[in-house]
């Protein structure tokens, strides 16, 4: 696989140092989390990893970690800014710096934070909910009309920071390729949610705005447009609809007015035609219409209508009945690069240390050595 | 690297490798308008692919490229004659062959029409995960599916596929599909969902930890309606701010209010609508700022919301002279040395075929070959 061989030493952090790990660990990278001596780990991001639990604050501990970082491929450190350099962790102990060499200048030593590195909020705490807060795309998004909505923490937390902490580090890896040598990659989420939503925060700043340029919730993308919307159905369940183009918008409103009884379009005294898409004084007419008629039938039977048309649609699964399309209720590696192995994703949890033992062996530690990092503390249990 | 023109996923994926040193052309069609605004850094190229000319002058091109990006439903490229065996089992078998698409290649709604709504839907996260009112779940603008689970995927396995190529000298075909793409973006929540032993998402939508449910998770409008954001999940964050906002409210509003938190109120279920309304009315008595000047410096874990401008001016992209593009992230430094994000000059579209004979000049088309593309009509002078 792509990242067969390499070698990853990931510090044990919440969701998006874990994720970061993942998605190289699912490109066949060697993953190793280090955990706390006496932790306990509710991290399901953890497949394939071993975990091997070490106190760096014990020398002993610190001297293994060292020992370690320098022949390993990548370092991903979540920690706020200084932990590593405090506990003699920094990257120019790896990388070199101020005239000295490092222990392994082609580390890949990869920070994972939340705020920027060099911003006011670089020392304080946060959470997905704070980072999206700041990087201005929360302002923007749907909810109620007091106050947008988050998409639990999908956009800082993974899209922003893990997913872009693994796309940089193996961008840092092509480029040592070339030059053989490694590289600090920082990545925080507030950055990294801006970036993924670069197209909704260039729009908004032109000059008219093009698509965001109505309060927020009325625009074409965020439920301002009655054909780009979730609508409840009679049994419950939900439908998607996103017929944007006019061509898709016409066979939506055709085959939708098909569908509907006769009866309900003469109680409703109006009806849509593919026209309508572009009389915006209609819109508040065409919204109702379409809420009440997608209430006369099931998900399912709206499923069936709408299968293989193209009006854009699609019942809304849940998360079982999309498991079943797509063959597996753990999402599989995405994308998979031809060539490589099926990975093994049955593995969701990693109890802290299971390892450990395995680990230092591997670093060429005998027992007696092990037995002195467990008297030191460094270790707990092997 | 060619990256057809397209919407948002192909863009993004070409935008982020054009933000890192790759030389990106957007083949466009002749005589097209576009309001694609990711085209920081990338040339374009029309060409009229339903003349022979047009087709065989592409492919000339692509045959000399490390990567092409399709952004159209299965089979459009092969019907021109520009599919992947083309390039791979001949000319160029070292080309990486970026196919994106909205539904899973060999799915169900594998030649449909559709958005990032409809990809959402399918993928299992939108119904039970997403928050919204009690009869229909939110969706964050178009910035999952098309960007989480589209632009960025896409980009990962073009460059895993390049660390690839570099060992083994050979190109791919890397396939992805906005679906599979979200859900493995998803995959804490949708492991934690699964997890028999969870209770992250036991509840409806709405009730859990991190879709709203939770009152010191999330967004509070305030005295000037604006709003901060609060996401102190930890007791010890909670405590910090439970006792900062006690003591920031006005003299009078607790005995008005009739109840008081405390650091142990996080625990107890019971009082979460309690305390959801004494945060809903206490956040109501001061403005959005200052409360973020009270939050401060402090690990409470309480941001305010800024809105896209403020955000811009925070991030400071390119030293704070307004760009409204989002700076790319992370930056990895390439051939040793970092980089400049190209300015913004001013142009929030790239004219299609603002480069052709720029672009087929350096892909070695004679003066003659190039008039004949004109004749042709393949081509046009601008």
């Amino acid at each position: 696989m792509a990242l067969t061989g390499v070698k990853v030493i990931e510090f044990a952090g919440l969701a998006p140092g874990p994720f970061a790990g993942l998605i190289l660990a699912d490109n066949g990278a060697s993953v190793i989390r280090i955990d706390k001596p006496s932790s306990s780990s509710n991290d399901l991001l953890c497949r394939n990893k071993r975990s091997l639990a070490i106190n760096p604050k014990v020398p002993s501990g610190l001297q293994i970690l060292k020992k370690m970082i320098s022949s390993a491929d990548v370092l991903v450190d979540p920690f706020r800014p200084g932990v590593m350099e405090r506990l003699g962790l920094g990257p120019e102990v790896f990388l070199g710096g101020n005239g000295q060499k490092g222990l392994n200048e082609k580390l890949i030593y990869a920070r994972m934070i939340g705020f920027p590195r060099t911003g006011p909020q670089k020392s304080m705490a946060g959470h997905d909910i704070n980072y999206l807060a700041l990087s201005g795309i929360l302002s923007m998004l749907p909810g109620t009309s007091d106050r947008p909505g988050f998409p639990i923490n999908l956009l800082a937390d993974f899209a922003g920071g893990g997913m872009s902490c693994a796309l940089g580090i193996i961008l840092a890896l092509l480029d040592r390729g070339r030059t053989n040598k490694g590289q600090i990659v920082d990545a925080d989420m507030v950055s990294g949610a801006r970036y993924v939503s670069s197209f909704p925060l260039i729009d908004v700043q032109r000059d008219p705005p093009r698509s965001f340029g109505q309060e927020r919730g009325h625009n074409l993308l965020d439920g301002g447009s009655p054909f780009y919307n979730v609508y409840p159905c009679k049994d419950g369940g939900h439908v998607s609809i996103g017929c944007l183009e006019p061509q898709f918008f016409k066979n939506f409103v055709e085959l939708f007015n098909k569908s509907l009884s006769a009866e309900f379009k003469s109680a409703f005294g109006w009806i849509p035609t593919p026209e309508t898409q572009f009389v915006l004084d209609e819109w508040p007419k065409l919204r109702q219409y379409i809420e009440k008629g997608f209430l006369t039938k099931s998900r399912d039977e709206w499923g069936k209508i709408f299968h293989e048309t193209d009006a854009c649609v699609v019942p809304v699964l849940k998360p079982n009945e999309a498991s079943a399309l797509l063959g597996s209720n753990i999402p599989v590696p995405h994308p998979t690069i031809s060539g490589s192995d099926r990975i093994d994703t049955s593995q969701t949890t990693l109890q802290s240390g299971k390892h450990t033992k395995e680990i230092l062996q591997e670093y060429g530690l005998g027992e007696r050595e092990c037995k002195i990092l467990l008297q030191d503390g460094a270790i707990a249990k092997l | 690297m060619s990256q057809f023109a397209g919407l948002a996923p192909g863009p993004f994926a070409g935008l982020l490798l054009a933000d890192h040193g790759a030389s990106v052309i957007r083949v466009d069609r002749p005589s097209s308008s576009s309001i694609d605004v990711l085209w920081r850094g990338k040339r374009s190229l029309a060409i009229n692919l339903k003349i022979p000319s047009g087709r065989d002058a592409l492919r000339r091109i692509i045959s000399q490229s490390d990567v092409l990006i399709d952004p159209f439903r299965p089979g459009v490229l092969e019907r021109l004659g520009l599919g992947p065996n083309v390039f791979l089992n001949g000319p160029n078998e070292k080309l990486v062959y970026a196919r994106i698409t909205g539904f899973p290649r060999e799915g169900k709604y594998k030649d449909l029409a559709g958005h990032d709504i409809n990809y959402l839907a399918q993928s299992g996260v939108f119904s039970k995960m997403l928050p919204g009112p009690p009869d229909r779940p939110i969706f964050p603008l178009n910035l999952l599916a098309d960007f989480a689970g589209g632009g960025i995927p896409c980009a990962l396995g073009i460059i895993l596929a390049l660390l690839e190529r570099s060992q083994s000298g050979r190109g791919q075909v890397v396939n992805t599909d906005m679906v599979s793409g979200l859900r493995y973006l998803s995959s804490s929540p949708l492991l934690h969902y699964f997890n028999p032993a969870g209770d992250r998402y036991s509840g409806p939508r709405g009730t859990n930890i991190l879709d709203g449910g939770a009152p010191f998770y999330n967004v509070y409008p305030c005295k000037d309606g604006q709003w901060m954001s609060v996401g102190c999940n930890e007791p010890k964050f909670f405590k910090l701010f439970i006792d900062k906002f006690i003591e920031s409210v006005p003299e009078g509003f607790q005995s008005t209010f009739g109840w008081t938190p405390t650091p142990a109120t996080r625990q107890n279920r019971q009082e979460w609508p309690k305390l959801r309304q004494y945060l809903e009315e206490g956040f109501m008595t001061r403005t959005r700022n200052d409360w973020a000047k009270l939050f401060d410096g402090t690990d409470t874990c309480v941001m305010p919301v800024l809105t896209p401008e403020e955000a811009r001016d925070l991030a400071g992209d390119e030293g704070g002279n307004g760009s409204p593009f989002p700076d790319v992230h992370p930056r990895v430094a390439f051939n040793g040395t970092d980089f400049n994000t190209p300015s913004f000059g001013g142009d929030y579209y790239l004219r299609p075929g603002k480069h052709t004979i720029e672009i087929l000049r350096e892909f070695g088309f004679s003066e003659q070959e190039r008039s004949n593309l004109v004749q042709d009509q393949a081509i046009e002078i601008l």
